[in-house]
């Protein structure tokens, strides 16, 4: 068992969980923000990686933030990347919860689709529906590496964020082993 | 002992010294310069000689670095800090000097365009991320006297216009988005067009001079400015430099593909203009 717990001990390893969340999102918003180049978004898979370790609440909590720093960082109408990141991180906890086993392939799958329906909903919205010219070339030297890029990130942040909740014991190994104490 | 001093072995060393009181004497004759006997028994003991004073030399070291370990600690504690209050002072002094390189570049614009109203130097915060126009958001906002569509200038020319403004940010729209249109002309073949950005030229950080006459005698390198007819921008600004001239798809008009005279992806100031002859009230 990776976890053994006593409440007071489980709240703040919590704490310490979220603080270091706090600092992972902070960290990506600035790289993400620096420089002029094509860049991944990089709060895209770590909202999602977060969301798979917590409950759905949580996760909403983690999809509004990460998902406003995206607005804010691409310029984009606020809300406009919060709401479909929430539903994202929304359906990466329950999947989770009672569906999923928390793997890399996994997570690569849910960051592929999120990723590809957020970069096909910008380009269509700020680009496509406006009648520009060659407006193919921003999908082809913007949205696509910027795409592959925020894929081949996930590979590191979900090993930190997995290292992190495994060390700070996520809500689900606590009620795991809560219920097999409860049980023997 | 008395058989010491009558043997032959006291009689080899008298010899000896008595040679080597002649060799000094000797020596003392030349005047300075080595003999050659001594130039000999150099070069044989030479590396010798080397190799002691090296040994000695790394034992004398070692037995200094315990003997004053403490000492020369203390000597390191204060040359880190002295080196780090000259890498501060360094730091100051390049802060300085390149705030007065800023400082310079802003009085050069000041000179040149007498006729309007600028802004003091703002910083460029941050670029917007993956905008395919090179979208930048600035230090400076409506306290310090910045108004929507201002345009924004750097010493080499136009680089965009403020399109949204906060109390103390704002975000420029560069000469490279579509959504920007600008009266404009070559002041040397008296060619007028309008200049817009463009997918396909915005990749290689170029703009288009669209709505030319077919018959157009622009050609590399020619200056594009401002002609300051839509009054949002001042006259006389330059924009860019012709890099191509090509025909329209509808065979009508040419068009001339224009490089901004400032680097747009890699700012660090610029300056906004608040006001200027001609200034249209209304906004776009």
């Amino acid at each position: 068992m990776i976890v053994k717990n006593t409440e007071r001990g489980y709240g703040w390893k919590q704490t310490i969980q979220w603080i270091l969340f706090a600092l992972l999102i902070f960290v990506c918003y600035v790289l993400m923000s620096a420089g002029s180049g094509v860049k991944p978004l990089l709060l895209i898979p770590l909202a999602l990686c977060i969301s798979a370790h917590t409950g759905e609440i949580p996760a909403t909590a983690v999809g509004v933030i990460c998902g406003l720093l995206i607005d804010l960082s691409c310029d984009k109408l606020l809300g406009f990347n919060a709401i479909w990141l929430v539903v994202c991180c929304v359906a990466v906890s329950l999947l989770h919860s009672y569906l999923l086993q928390e793997k890399l392939l996994n997570m690569l799958l849910l960051t592929g689709i999120c990723t590809a329906v957020q970069g096909y909903v910008d380009f269509v919205f700020y680009y496509a529906i406006w009648g520009l010219e060659d407006v193919g070339l921003i999908y082809r030297h913007i949205m696509l590496p910027s795409g592959i890029m925020t894929m081949i990130s996930l590979i590191p942040i979900y090993l930190i964020v997995r290292q992190i909740a495994l060390r700070c014991g996520s809500r689900r190994h606590f009620e795991l082993e809560k219920t097999i104490v409860r049980e023997s | 002992m008395e058989n010491f001093w009558k043997s032959t072995k006291m009689k080899v060393i008298l010899g000896i010294l008595a040679l080597l009181v002649g060799v000094m004497v000797y020596a003392v004759s030349v005047g300075g310069y080595t003999i050659s006997t001594v130039d000999f028994f150099s070069a044989i003991t030479a590396p010798f000689q080397r190799a002691s004073h090296s040994i000695s030399e790394h034992v004398e070291y070692s037995i200094d670095v315990y003997r004053n370990a403490e000492k020369n600690y203390e000597d390191n504690r204060a040359l880190r800090r002295e080196v780090a209050r000259l890498s501060k002072e360094l730091a100051d002094y390049d802060q300085t000097k390149n705030r007065l390189e800023e400082l310079e570049a802003f009085v050069g614009i000041k000179e040149m365009y007498t006729d309007v109203t600028m802004s003091a130097p703002c910083r460029v915060t941050g670029y917007v991320t993956n905008d395919p126009f090179g979208k930048f958001r600035i230090d400076a906002g409506t306290q310090d006297g910045l108004s929507l569509w201002d345009p924004v200038v750097t010493e080499q020319g136009l680089v965009g216009v403020i399109t949204e403004i906060g109390a103390d940010t704002s975000t420029v729209t560069t000469v490279l988005s579509p959504d920007l249109s600008i009266a404009a002309y070559c002041s040397t073949t008296r060619d007028y067009g309008v200049l817009t950005g463009s997918v396909a030229l915005s990749i290689d950080g170029m703009c288009k001079l669209q709505y030319l006459d077919k018959e157009t005698l622009l050609k590399e390198d020619k200056v594009i400015l401002t002609s300051g007819d839509n009054g949002l921008f001042p006259k006389g600004f330059v924009i860019g430099y012709v890099r191509g001239v090509q025909m329209d798809d509808s065979g009508m008009t040419a068009y001339a593909s224009v490089e901004p005279a400032e680097d747009i992806r890699n700012l660090d100031l610029v300056t906004v203009i608040t006001d200027f002859a001609g200034k249209s009230e209304e906004l776009p």
